[in-house]
């Protein structure tokens, strides 16, 4: 719409005024039409939404018996396990050598505190002030490791002294995991680092590091950290068992990780370096500063699917003798009290204590991601 | 904007601040900067104009050794441009550029990208850092966005948000690689009028561009590269009406016939 008024150069202007805004179309809403729309849009999405009706009808039943009604929840030996569906008695008795290994049950709240400091430091996005985030992260982050090893072992302060035979349990992957992923993902930074330097020798070690670590399956690892690596250190030695673990985990997290940040360098435009360069700012400072950040920032999907496999890959420990939850639930199953078969119950445990974990790192994840994308916010 | 010459803060007795001598650089074996002498007084405006792939922008960013060259010699504020960190990082304190994809980073907000240099580099305290930035900030009519991340603004204000990045290092000297080649055509006047700003108040300039109007408006010398060699240099009155050479000409009958 448009009306001529005089104009200040005292000419006839046009006022231009934008078309007033029209409501959108109204379509039918409520759960009519959502139904319609989503199940019932055409012949063949009605046949597949009755097909998935029927389907879920003859499975879920059985199932939730099994899983809930016919379940046997009370007692606390084989013979409580009565009825037809799960029995929970197992999974209840065996609990704690599950989650905890054979650690001594008067020192537990010792594992329990190392768990509530892990997780209070991953999840310190969620209640930590913006201001003190970064530094106090990344140092809680880096001392946590030795932190948990100080209060398991608990020698250095005056506790009672476990050793490292008795650790074990679900809590045992969860600690190699994030001790060897805290660890990895700075070295493997490096080892990325190393990698595009313009040392020749720098960068062939770097390549050669990642390509062995990257390049070998996870359980060779284990055999040669558990079998070969005691071959290279002093004779009289003896170089504990987990630490050689963590060891093997932490270069196998660092290989992997060097190249997932090499796709996050490769992201980075030139005129980055450029501006950093021009202000004046040195190798170290841009890397830290600038660059880091965004390379973190576009490798985050990378660096949660790798962190969530290494986290899976512990339960391969079972194999050379290391009691964390996989080999505990065998050794439950093997146990003379309960020859009854109870696979179904231990594997399912096993599976849905890994899921809820795994499931909490991809949110924590997805968290922080919408945390750092400052592209298009408003 | 006006054509009216802005009278420059130089005079004869001021000594040079950059003196480029014979500066030769290749990229392989492809001779891009062909003994480029070239030298600035302190306050001195210099635009740089040519067609692409003249080695305009090869030349300023020898500068500031963002490019290095392989024959010749440069001192810039009196100190060596040599293959030595200590004179790299003394001639970078000196010298601010302004890109022409702005290069903000983009994971800080825009205070955090103009303190960034004074903290880190000049290890100031961060509430000092601070205050200096929010002055630039003013100054390019955008402290109101001071909390926002690059992503979050126009072209134009990232570019008067760069300006005042480089501005926060207190340079001597200010290299303008294209400001104004990446922007939308509506926003090029905001960011040269906080450049024109800063001519006025006696910087150092070297100036990439093709606004020609800018040029007459501000250059003290206006020069023409081609093929990696200075062919022409002049002041804009004679730059512009009356050139020497055919190939300005023909430069010129292409720039400013639309």
């Amino acid at each position: 719409m448009t009306k001529t008024t005089t104009g200040a150069m005292g000419t006839q202007a046009r006022v231009f005024e934008p078309s007033p805004a029209q409501p959108a179309p109204v379509t039918s809403t409520g759960a009519y039409a959502w139904l319609r729309e989503n199940l019932f849009s055409g012949w063949l999405n009605s046949l597949v939404t009755i097909g998935v009706v029927a389907l879920l009808m003859t499975l879920l039943p059985p199932l939730f018996n099994w899983l809930f009604f016919d379940a046997n929840l009370s007692g606390s030996t084989q013979a409580d396990c009565t009825g037809d569906g799960a029995c929970w008695v197992f999974i209840k008795v065996w609990l704690q050598p599950l989650l905890y290994g054979s650690y001594p049950t008067e020192s537990l709240w010792r594992v329990n505190l190392s768990l509530v400091l892990l997780f209070g430091t991953l999840a310190s996005p969620f209640w930590l002030p913006k201001h003190l985030r970064n530094k106090v992260d990344i140092a809680m982050l880096l001392a946590l490791p030795f932190i948990a090893i100080i209060i398991l072992d608990g020698r250095l302060l005056g506790l009672d002294y476990v050793a490292t035979d008795y650790w074990g349990g679900f809590a045992l992957n969860l600690f190699l995991a994030a001790a060897s992923i805290i660890l990895g993902m700075p070295l493997g930074f490096l080892w990325a680092l190393g990698r595009r330097s313009q040392m020749p020798m720098a960068r062939s070690i770097c390549v050669i590091l990642i390509e062995f670590f990257r390049g070998t399956p996870v359980l060779a690892l284990f055999f040669m950290g558990s079998v070969m690596l005691p071959l290279f250190f002093p004779e009289g030695t003896n170089v504990d068992k987990l630490l050689r673990v963590w060891i093997v985990l932490t270069l196998f997290m660092a290989g992997y990780m060097a190249e997932v940040y090499r796709g996050g360098f490769a992201a980075i435009p030139q005129g980055q370096y450029e501006a950093a360069d021009a202000l004046g700012l040195s190798f170290w400072q841009t890397t830290l500063l600038v660059i880091l950040p965004q390379v973190i920032k576009v490798s985050m999907p990378n660096i949660l699917a790798t962190a969530v496999m290494l986290f899976k890959n512990t339960t391969f420990l079972m194999i050379i003798g290391i009691f964390e939850v996989l080999s505990t639930a065998q050794n439950a199953l093997t146990n003379s009290n309960w020859l009854g078969g109870f696979s179904t119950e231990a594997y399912l445990f096993v599976a849905v204590v890994y899921w809820v974990c795994c499931f909490s790192m991809s949110s924590v994840a997805a968290h922080i991601e919408r945390k750092l994308d400052t592209s298009h916010r408003s | 904007m006006t054509t009216e010459h802005i009278t420059s803060a130089t005079d004869a007795s001021q000594e040079d601040i950059i003196t480029i001598d014979k500066m030769n650089k290749w990229y392989g074996d492809f001779h891009v900067l062909k003994d480029v002498s070239l030298k600035v007084k302190k306050g001195e405006r210099i635009v740089v104009c040519g067609p692409s792939g003249s080695g305009k922008s090869t030349m300023i960013r020898c500068i500031n050794r963002l490019e290095e060259f392989q024959k010749g010699q440069m001192f810039v504020n009196g100190i060596e441009m040599i293959d030595d960190v200590k004179n790299i990082e003394a001639i970078r304190k000196d010298v601010g550029m302004v890109f022409q994809h702005f290069n903000l980073f983009p994971h800080l907000t825009i205070l955090e990208n103009l303190t960034i240099g004074p903290i880190w580099v000049q290890k100031k305290p961060k509430e000092e850092a601070e205050a200096t930035a929010m002055k630039y900030l003013e100054r390019v009519k955008i402290a109101n966005q001071a909390l926002k991340y690059p992503g979050q603004l126009s072209g134009g204000q990232q570019q008067r948000v760069a300006v005042a990045r480089s501005l926060c290092m207190s340079p001597e000297i200010m290299l303008f690689d294209e400001p104004t080649s990446a922007l939308d055509p509506e926003m090029v006047k905001e960011v040269l009028d906080v450049m024109v700003e800063l001519a006025e108040e006696g910087m150092t300039m070297i100036c990439v561009t093709h606004e020609m109007g800018f040029a007459k408006k501000v250059a003290d010398r206006v020069i023409f590269m081609d093929g990696g060699e200075i062919v022409e240099e002049n002041t804009p009155d004679e730059f512009f009406d009356n050139p020497q050479t055919d190939r300005l000409q023909l430069f010129l009958s292409q720039v400013l016939q639309h």
